[in-house]
C-alpha cells in the first residue's frame, strides 16, 4: 500500500513533468537536432513506465512507522524549517543555540545539559567556522555586535604585519 | 583563516605595504556568477588583486554558477538587494541577458553599477594548424554555406558568445538560423574542444587567450575591434582592417543591489577610483589579460544605459526579442 | 625521463624548504577539516582560502603549495563524515558511504577510516607519479576527447552502475530517472531556455549538486536517526580501537590499484571529476569482485577502498590539463588556475620551461602532501572515531548544524537550507521504500553531462547519429560497457558451475 501511494504521488508529478516537456518547453533558436524538450520527454516516458511497474507489483506494504514516531518526525521537521528560516535573521549563534538545545532536549538530554550543549554548539561552531576557517556564516544582530568589538583587532592585524 | 595570518605575519612582514588611506568595507566579497575559470572569475580576480592596497581586508571571490548569471542578478534583486559588502561581476553579456529578458522581469535599473574592471574584445580563434589562415577564407566559407563550418563557444544560444558568431555571419549576409553553433559549458571547455578538433572556430574573448597565444597553439583570425589593441595584443589583426565591420567590445565590471545605500555604494566607487590611478591596478589588469578601461559611478551608469539600448536594437534585429 | 627526474629534483628542493614544508602540512590539516564538513569540498575550500594566501604576500610557489595542500586535504577529509555519519563530505565521497558507513556501524570505524586513508594515499600517489611522467601526453589525449566520446563514457558509467541494483530493478531504474529528471531543472545549457524553474530564481541555475547530496543523504540520515532513536533501535557505539590490518590491504590491493587508475584517467578528462570517477570505480569493482552482490554495500573493505582510491586519483588527474595545457579539468583546478594567474604565472605548455620552480615545486608538494596526509590522518583516526561515542541526542542536532553550515557557506542562500530539508524528507521516504539513494545521486551527476554532450555531438555532426560511433575511443568505451555488464554474469555462471561440480564430487 505504501508503495502504491508513493508511486501514485510520483506518477502525478511525473505526468505534470511530461506535460510540460511535451507542451511548454520550446526554444526560439536551436541548432541541435535534439532541442531542450527531447531529453525530458524521453525521461518522462521511461519514468512513467517504471512507476506503472511499481503500481502493478508493489513490494512494500506499509512504512511501519508508529504514530508517536510520526509525531517526532513532524516535530523535527518543523524545527528544521524553523532553523532554516531563522538562520539569517537571528544569526548563526542564536539560531544554532535554540535549535540544538530544543532538539537535544526533545531527544532525551537533560534540560541543563541541552542548554549547555546549545550554547557550546553555537559559540564554538562560530569560532571554528568563522574565525578559523573563514567561512561565510550569518552574524545576525549578535554578529554585528561581535564584529563591532573585534573590528579594531582585525584591522591592526595586517598593519602590524606591514610596519614591523 | 585568521590564525594563519597571525602565525605567518612575521614571515611576510616586509611584503605587505598598507597605504595611509584605506577604504572601510566589512568582509568585502566579489560574486562571480559562473563556474570558476571563466570571464567572471577573471573580473573578480581583478577586484581582488587590484583593490588589495586600498582595502583593509582582502576581497573574497565567491562563485554563484549557472543560469548565465541570472541567479546572481535575481539574488541581488530579491534577497541581497542591500548587501553593502558584495559586488557582482558583470560583462556586456550580462547586459545583453537583462535586455533579452533572460534575467526575468528585471531591467538594468534594478542594479547599481559600481565600476569597471577593464575591457575585453571578441576574437575569432582557430587552432594553430587550421586551414583558415585569415578571416577572409573563413568568411568566404561561411557565406557559401554556413552549415559547413562548426563554430562553438562557452555560452548558450542568445548569449554574448553566440551573438559574436551571429554577427560574423550577419556581416556576410548569411542566415543566422543556418549556423552550426555548439554551446559549451564555459570558455575552458570550448577551448579544449577547439584544441581537440571538435569545433573549428571558437568565438571567444581576447582575455582568455593569453596562455594559448604564448604557447602558439591557437591563431586569432580577427579581433572584433575597430582598432588594433595595445600590447601584448598589438600583433593580432582586427576584423575591421580585413574589411568586416564587426565590433564586439566587452565591458567588464561590477554591480550591486539597487537598495544599497549611497554611503556603501560610494565607498566602493571611491575604492575603485583610488585604485585606478595606481601602478598596481594597471599591472593587475594587464597581468590578467584585460585591457584598461576605467569607469566608475555615474560615468559607468551612463555607459551601461547606452549599451543596453544598443544591445536591445541588436537583439531585436537578430530575432531574440520581439520589438 | 632524465628531464622529469631533474625537474623533480628542482621541485623537491623547493617543496622541502622548511617554510614550504610547514605550509604543506598546514594546508593538508586545514583542508582535512574543511573537507570533513558536509557540503564544503575542495572547490569551496580553495576558493575561500585563495584571497588569504594571496594577501599574505608569499612567493608564488609557497602560496600555490599551500593551496594544493588544502585541495588534497579536502579530498581526504570528505570521507570522514561519509564513514562516520553516512553524510557525504563532498561530491566525490558519495560512494564512500555505501560500504564505509556499514563498517562504522558494526564498530569498525577506526578500521574504515585508516583503510580509506591508505587507499587515498595510494590513489593520490599513483596519480602524481603518472602525472610527472606522462602529463603532457595525457593532456593531449584528454582534449581529443570529443562530445561523442563523453556520451560513450556516460554509457559506460551507467553500465557500471547497473551493479548498484538493489532489491528491486525497477526501483533502481526509477531512482536513476528521478536523479536525471532533477538534473533537467534550470536553464538549458545549450539554448538558454528555462526548464521546470516556475519562475523561482533560486533554481534558475538548477539545483546545486551539493544541495542534492547533503539533502538526500545528510538530512534523510538525520530523519532516519530520529526515527530509530524514538523506536529505541539505536545504541551509542562503544569506543572502537580497530585499525587497518595488512591482511585488509592484501585483500584490497588490486581493487585499490585498478580504482586509482580509473580515477586518474577520468580525472584527466575536462568536465568529469571525483564524483564520476568514484562511481565508475565502485561499479566496476562491484562487478568484478562481488558479481552476485553479497558483500558490497554491507561493509566490504573493497567497496570502501575503491571510491577512495579513485577520488584521490581523480584529484591528481584533474591537475594534468591545467598544468600542461592551461585548461582546467575541474572546478577546483580552475580556481588554482586563477591563482596561478594572480601570481603572474601563465599555466600551459610553457610553464615548465619558464617557471620550472613553480611547476615542479607544485608537483613535488603533491608527493609530500600525500605522505603528510597519511601521517596526519592515521593518528587522528582514533579521535574522529570517538565522534560516534557522542550520545545520539547530541549527535543528531550536530549533523543538522554541520549540514547547514556546509550548505550555507557555499553561496549564502538560505533557500538552499529549505531545499535540503525538503530533499531530506523525500530521501527518507525513498529509503523507507527500499530505493537506494546512490542511483538517484548518480543520475543527477551524469544527467547533464549526458544530455549536453549528446546534443553537442549531434550539433557538431549536423544531426548525424553516426558521430556517436565514429571514433575508436567511443567504440572502445561501448565495448567496455558491454563487458562490465556481461562479464559478471559470465563469472557468476562459471562460479556456479564449479560449485555444482565440486558438490557432485
Amino acid at each position: 500500500m505504501a508503495d502504491r501511494i508513493f508511486a501514485g504521488v510520483l506518477l502525478l508529478v511525473t505526468l505534470a513533468y511530461a506535460f510540460i516537456a511535451f507542451t511548454a518547453i520550446q526554444a526560439p533558436f536551436q541548432y541541435d537536432p535534439l532541442g531542450p524538450e527531447s531529453w525530458p520527454r524521453l525521461l518522462s516516458v521511461v519514468a512513467i513506465g517504471c512507476i506503472l511497474g511499481i503500481l502493478w507489483r508493489p513490494d512494500n506494504d506499509s512504512l511501519d512507522v508508529a504514530r508517536t514516531t510520526w509525531f517526532r518526525l513532524a516535530a523535527i521537521l518543523v524545527l528544521l524549517v524553523a532553523y532554516a528560516e531563522l538562520f539569517e535573521p537571528l544569526g548563526f549563534i542564536i539560531s544554532t543555540f535554540l535549535f540544538s538545545a530544543v532538539v537535544s532536549a526533545m531527544l532525551g538530554a537533560r534540560p541543563a545539559r541541552a542548554l549547555l550543549f546549545g550554547a557550546a554548539a553555537g559559540l564554538l561552531g562560530y569560532v571554528v567556522c568563522v574565525m578559523l576557517l573563514d567561512l561565510n556564516l550569518p552574524g545576525g544582530f549578535l554578529g554585528e555586535l561581535e564584529w563591532g568589538v573585534s573590528a579594531p583587532e582585525t584591522q591592526t592585524e595586517p598593519s602590524t604585519g606591514g610596519t614591523n | 583563516m585568521r590564525f594563519t595570518r597571525l602565525m605567518t605575519s612575521a614571515a611576510v612582514a616586509s611584503a605587505l605595504a598598507i597605504p595611509a588611506i584605506a577604504q572601510e568595507i566589512d568582509r568585502p566579497e566579489c560574486v562571480a556568477p559562473a563556474q570558476p575559470g571563466g570571464g567572471f572569475d577573471l573580473t573578480c580576480r581583478i577586484a581582488q588583486g587590484g583593490l588589495e592596497p586600498v582595502l583593509k581586508e582582502p576581497v573574497q571571490v565567491r562563485f554563484m554558477p549557472g543560469g548565465i548569471g541570472a541567479v546572481a542578478y535575481n539574488m541581488f534583486n530579491t534577497t541581497r538587494t542591500d548587501d553593502p559588502s558584495a559586488i557582482v561581476a558583470f560583462s556586456t553579456g550580462s547586459i545583453l541577458n537583462v535586455v533579452t529578458g533572460k534575467y526575468g522581469a528585471w531591467t538594468i535599473d534594478d542594479a547599481r553599477w559600481v565600476a569597471t574592471a577593464g575591457a575585453d574584445f571578441g576574437a575569432v580563434v582557430v587552432k594553430a594548424d587550421s586551414p583558415y589562415g585569415n578571416l577572409e577564407q573563413l568568411m568566404a566559407d561561411l557565406k557559401a554555406d554556413p552549415s559547413q563550418v562548426v563554430l562553438g563557444a562557452g555560452g548558450s544560444v542568445g548569449s554574448q558568445d553566440w551573438i559574436k558568431a551571429a554577427l560574423l555571419l550577419d556581416v556576410v549576409g548569411g542566415d543566422v538560423s543556418k549556423l552550426r553553433y555548439v554551446a559549451f559549458d564555459g570558455g575552458g571547455d570550448a577551448m579544449a574542444a577547439l584544441l581537440g578538433g571538435s569545433i573549428e572556430v571558437y568565438t571567444g574573448d581576447v582575455g582568455e587567450l593569453a596562455s594559448q597565444l604564448d604557447a602558439g597553439t591557437v591563431r586569432v583570425l580577427g579581433v572584433m575591434s575597430p582598432e588594433r589593441l595595445p600590447e601584448p595584443y598589438a600583433d593580432l589583426p582586427t576584423t575591421f582592417e580585413q574589411g568586416y565591420e564587426v565590433d564586439w567590445t566587452i565591458l567588464r565590471g561590477f554591480y550591486m543591489g539597487k537598495d544599497v545605500s549611497d554611503e556603501d555604494y560610494n565607498a566602493w566607487v571611491a575604492a575603485f577610483e583610488q585604485a585606478y590611478g595606481t601602478e598596481h591596478w594597471a599591472q593587475t589588469v594587464q597581468q590578467l589579460g584585460v585591457l584598461p578601461l576605467n569607469l566608475a559611478g555615474e560615468a559607468l551608469e551612463a555607459s551601461v544605459r547606452e549599451r543596453a539600448e544598443r544591445l536591445h536594437n541588436l537583439a531585436a534585429e537578430a530575432g531574440l526579442i520581439q520589438g | 625521463m632524465a628531464e622529469v627526474l631533474a625537474g623533480l629534483g628542482t621541485g623537491f628542493a623547493v617543496a622541502l624548504d622548511p617554510f614550504n614544508l610547514m605550509l604543506v602540512l598546514f594546508g593538508c590539516f586545514a583542508g582535512t577539516l574543511i573537507g570533513a564538513l558536509p557540503g564544503i569540498g575542495p572547490i569551496n575550500g580553495v576558493a575561500i582560502l585563495l584571497p588569504i594566501a594571496y594577501s599574505l604576500g608569499f612567493p608564488p610557489e609557497s602560496a600555490l603549495i599551500l593551496l594544493a595542500g588544502i585541495y588534497y586535504g579536502a579530498e581526504y577529509g570528505g570521507r570522514i563524515s561519509s564513514i562516520l555519519l553516512n553524510v557525504p563530505g563532498d561530491a566525490g565521497a558519495v560512494m564512500t558511504t555505501l560500504d564505509g558507513n556499514p563498517m562504522a556501524r558494526r564498530g569498525e570505524a577506526g578500521r574504515a577510516l585508516s583503510l580509506s586513508a591508505v587507499a587515498s594515499f595510494i590513489g593520490g600517489t599513483i596519480a602524481v607519479i603518472l602525472m610527472s611522467f606522462f602529463g603532457s601526453l595525457l593532456a593531449a589525449f584528454a582534449v581529443e576527447f570529443t562530445p561523442a566520446d563523453y556520451v560513450a563514457l556516460m554509457v559506460f558509467a551507467f553500465a557500471s552502475l547497473a551493479s548498484l541494483v538493489g532489491k528491486s530493478t525497477v526501483k533502481t531504474l526509477l531512482g536513476a530517472l528521478i536523479g536525471l529528471m532533477l538534473a533537467t531543472i534550470g536553464i538549458d545549457a545549450s539554448t538558454g531556455v528555462e526548464r521546470y524553474t516556475f519562475g523561482i530564481p533560486d533554481i534558475l541555475a538548477g539545483i546545486d549538486f551539493l544541495v542534492v547530496v547533503v539533502g538526500l543523504f545528510g538530512m534523510a540520515e538525520l530523519l532516519h536517526l530520529v526515527e530509530q532513536q524514538v523506536t529505541g533501535q539505536l545504541k551509542t557505539l562503544p569506543v572502537d580501537k580497530s585499525f587497518v590490518r595488512f591482511k585488509d590491504l592484501a585483500v584490497a590491493k588490486w581493487t585499490i590499484l585498478r580504482s586509482s587508475l580509473i580515477g586518474f584517467f577520468i580525472g584527466v578528462l575536462p568536465g568529469t571529476g571525483a564524483s564520476v570517477a568514484s562511481a565508475v570505480a565502485y561499479g566496476t569493482e562491484k562487478r568484478l569482485c562481488d558479481p552476485e552482490g553479497r558483500t558490497f554495500g554491507t561493509g566490504d573493505i573493497r567497496g570502501l577502498a575503491a571510491p577512495e582510491a579513485a577520488n584521490n586519483g581523480a584529484a591528481g588527474g584533474a591537475m594534468v590539463p591545467m598544468l600542461t595545457l592551461g585548461i582546467p579539468g575541474s572546478g577546483t583546478t580552475a580556481i588554482l588556475l586563477g591563482a596561478l594567474l594572480m601570481f603572474n604565472v601563465q599555466p600551459g605548455p610553457l610553464m615548465f620551461e619558464q617557471r620550472p620552480e613553480i611547476a615542479w615545486g607544485l608537483i613535488a608538494s603533491m608527493y609530500i602532501g600525500n605522505v603528510a596526509l597519511l601521517v596526519i590522518n592515521l593518528p587522528l583516526v582514533g579521535l574522529f572515531a570517538r565522534l560516534l561515542t557522542i550520545p545520539q541526542h547530541y549527535l543528531t542536532p550536530l549533523i543538522a548544524i554541520l549540514a547547514f553550515v556546509g550548505i550555507y557557506s557555499i553561496v549564502g542562500n538560505p533557500f538552499d537550507l529549505l531545499l535540503i530539508t525538503g530533499l531530506g524528507v523525500f530521501g527518507w521516504f525513498l529509503r523507507k521504500l527500499d530505493f537506494s539513494l546512490a542511483p538517484v545521486i548518480l543520475g543527477f551527476v551524469l544527467g547533464s553531462l549526458f544530455e549536453n554532450n549528446l546534443r553537442r555531438a549531434l550539433s557538431i555532426s549536423g544531426g548525424d547519429w553516426g558521430i556517436l560511433v565514429a571514433d575508436y575511443k567511443s567504440i572502445m568505451l561501448y565495448v567496455l560497457a558491454l563487458l562490465v555488464v556481461v562479464l559478471p554474469i559470465w563469472l557468476s555462471r562459471r562460479n556456479r558451475s564449479t560449485l555444482a561440480v565440486s558438490a557432485e564430487e
